[in-house]
């Protein structure tokens, strides 16, 4: 397995995608506090035009938590080009018939999916923790982070719905033939839950809300508030790697 | 002792049956070649014995332990070259036999050693580019080096010999017969000559089945004499011999048919006869069609 870890962390390297990938999460890291930084001088340099439309502006306030509400409305997008870039991590292996001579050496299916994975869901958690540091740092240094409250707790909630996404992927890698079949079955997924989440009963336990980690740092909830939630994507975590187990093993490659 | 085999194996895709009734075994240290039309189903075949697809009913043996779809431990015994073999495009040759012997859990130092050797059998050796940019029979070679990689006691080659140059594919069945000293090759052609240079046995597939097997010998003497081509300079002299030998049928211009051979010496003593100049005989290599007809009696 150690093997094709490595093939793997080569492949992500010279076919460029862990340095676009990287670049994306960089940028969105430095975005946030940038905007949040921008946004009274961008509100003075427009305060002309807005004043004939008979818009008066008054002095904005930014602090770090303008740069954390950037933060929160960035990462979905952040995760949405993390699972474009990454849907086909498996399928063109079946594509080309890449993984014929590397089954057919006698290396067990479950190796080729475990360190797989595991390269899916650690490069998931390198960029968001890249991201988030850039902005905590950035944050730190304009402003004082302390104005937000449960920081970490509502990070590593957003950081398990990028883990529930990945596994979903894994899943739906495992199960079709092409990326756009991944695509399709992992936004389906994950748009289904988001818009069952409309329902506050569904909403209570469905893992869409753990991107809302706004409510936390403006302590309009509390972290234990989330156990059901957390409890649910971890469960269909398990429930698709065992799943992406069953169909990798019967796969037609 | 049997490396190989197979009995009353078949196979349909949806409503389409590939394979009916096939059984053969390849007895250990041999090459055997295993022939049919395109779409006979020798890929399918090949691919059931490395667990790549299901196998319908009967039962498929590698070194006497039976072949199981999907994880497939006699895999581990098998060298696979695939009809058209794809790799890492962003890899190195050396790379990909590094990474070959690392998934086979081969020591590092056995590993790199084995690389050179083979790298040096294929011709690849000074190859220092990524394998994106080779053409098919370079991809060919190194599909070689890598089923040979984990020294295999069965090696399977899927038209090994197809994408090849003249060169190349000589190259290529020398390979082959050196490779039986230390293992057993199955390999699948619908190139007969190939078939006559270097297999010990054989079987044809057609329509499912198995419609000959056994040795060499055995299949030569099954196989009538082959055809004559004669082309004549002048058509006159054409029209001249086809009158005399009205059984000779025409075969493009100035060239004329002889399908019985043992006529061969009668037609050269009336031509030699007339001293008319001829451009070329040429007996015609049977072809595995013209074989395979007579084979299965059509």
């Amino acid at each position: 397995m150690n093997a094709f870890l490595k093939k793997e962390w080569m492949e992500w390297n010279r076919t460029g995608r862990s340095w676009i990938l990287m670049l994306v999460f960089v940028l969105f890291g430095i975005m946030n506090p940038a905007l949040a930084k921008l946004t009274p001088w961008l509100m003075e340099a427009l305060s002309d035009s807005l004043a004939d439309t008979g818009l008066v502006t008054t002095a904005v306030q930014v602090d770090a938590m303008t740069s954390w509400a950037q933060f929160y409305k960035n990462i979905p997008i952040g995760l949405i080009i993390f699972i474009l870039i990454v849907s086909g991590n498996f399928t063109a292996e079946y594509e080309k018939g890449t993984l014929i001579p590397v089954i057919t050496k006698g290396l067990s299916r479950r190796s080729v999916l475990a360190a797989k994975a595991i390269f899916l869901y650690g490069s998931w958690t390198v960029l968001y923790a890249v991201c988030f540091g850039i902005t905590y740092g950035y944050n730190a240094y304009f402003w004082d982070n302390g104005i937000a409250g449960n920081l970490f707790f509502a990070a590593a909630y957003t950081w398990v719905f990028g883990i529930w996404t990945v596994a979903l992927l894994i899943f739906f890698s495992a199960v079709s033939k092409s990326s756009s079949q991944v695509l399709l079955g992992t936004g389906g997924a994950a748009l289904g839950v988001y818009l069952l989440s409309v329902f506050p009963k569904l909403d209570a336990f469905l893992p869409a809300r753990l991107l809302r980690g706004l409510d936390l740092l403006q302590r309009a909830k509390s972290p234990g508030d989330y156990h059901a939630n957390i409890a649910v994507a971890g469960l269909m975590v398990l429930l698709c790697m065992v799943l992406s187990v069953g169909c990798f093993d019967r796969k037609q490659l | 002792m049997k490396m190989l085999s197979l009995s009353h194996v078949a196979k349909n895709f949806g409503g389409k049956q590939v394979l009916r009734d096939v059984s053969f075994s390849v007895p250990e240290h041999t090459v055997f070649g295993f022939v049919g039309q395109n779409g006979a189903g020798k890929t399918t075949a090949m691919k059931m014995i490395l667990g790549l697809l299901t196998v319908n009913s009967g039962e498929i043996t590698v070194d006497g332990m039976p072949v199981r779809y999907g994880n497939t431990p006699t895999n581990r015994f098998i060298g696979y070259l695939p009809d058209v073999p794809e790799f890492y495009p962003y890899m190195t040759p050396s790379e990909y036999l590094r990474f070959c012997g690392e998934i086979s859990g081969m020591p590092a130092k056995e590993t790199k050693s084995r690389c050179e050797e083979l790298l040096r059998l294929v011709g690849l050796e000074k190859e220092k580019h990524r394998i994106k940019g080779f053409s098919r029979g370079m991809k060919q070679r190194l599909g070689v080096a890598q089923a040979l990689f984990g020294r295999p006691k069965l090696l399977i080659c899927d038209e090994p010999t197809s994408a090849l140059d003249p060169a190349g594919r000589k190259e290529l069945l020398d390979i082959l017969t050196a490779a039986k000293e230390e293992t057993t090759v199955l390999f699948s052609t619908h190139i007969l000559s190939d078939v006559e240079h270097i297999c010990d046995e054989m079987a044809f597939l057609h329509e499912g089945k198995i419609a000959l097997k056994g040795s060499l010998d055995e299949v030569r003497k099954l196989k009538k004499a082959s055809a004559v081509t004669v082309e004549m300079e002048y058509p006159e002299d054409t029209k001249a011999l086809r009158q005399a030998f009205p059984f000779l049928k025409a075969a493009g211009k100035n060239s004329l048919l002889l399908e019985e051979a043992e006529r061969l010496p009668e037609l050269l003593h009336w031509i030699a006869d007339r001293r008319y100049p001829v451009m070329r005989i040429e007996r015609q290599e049977a072809d595995l069609e013209d074989l395979f007809m007579e084979v299965v009696g059509k």
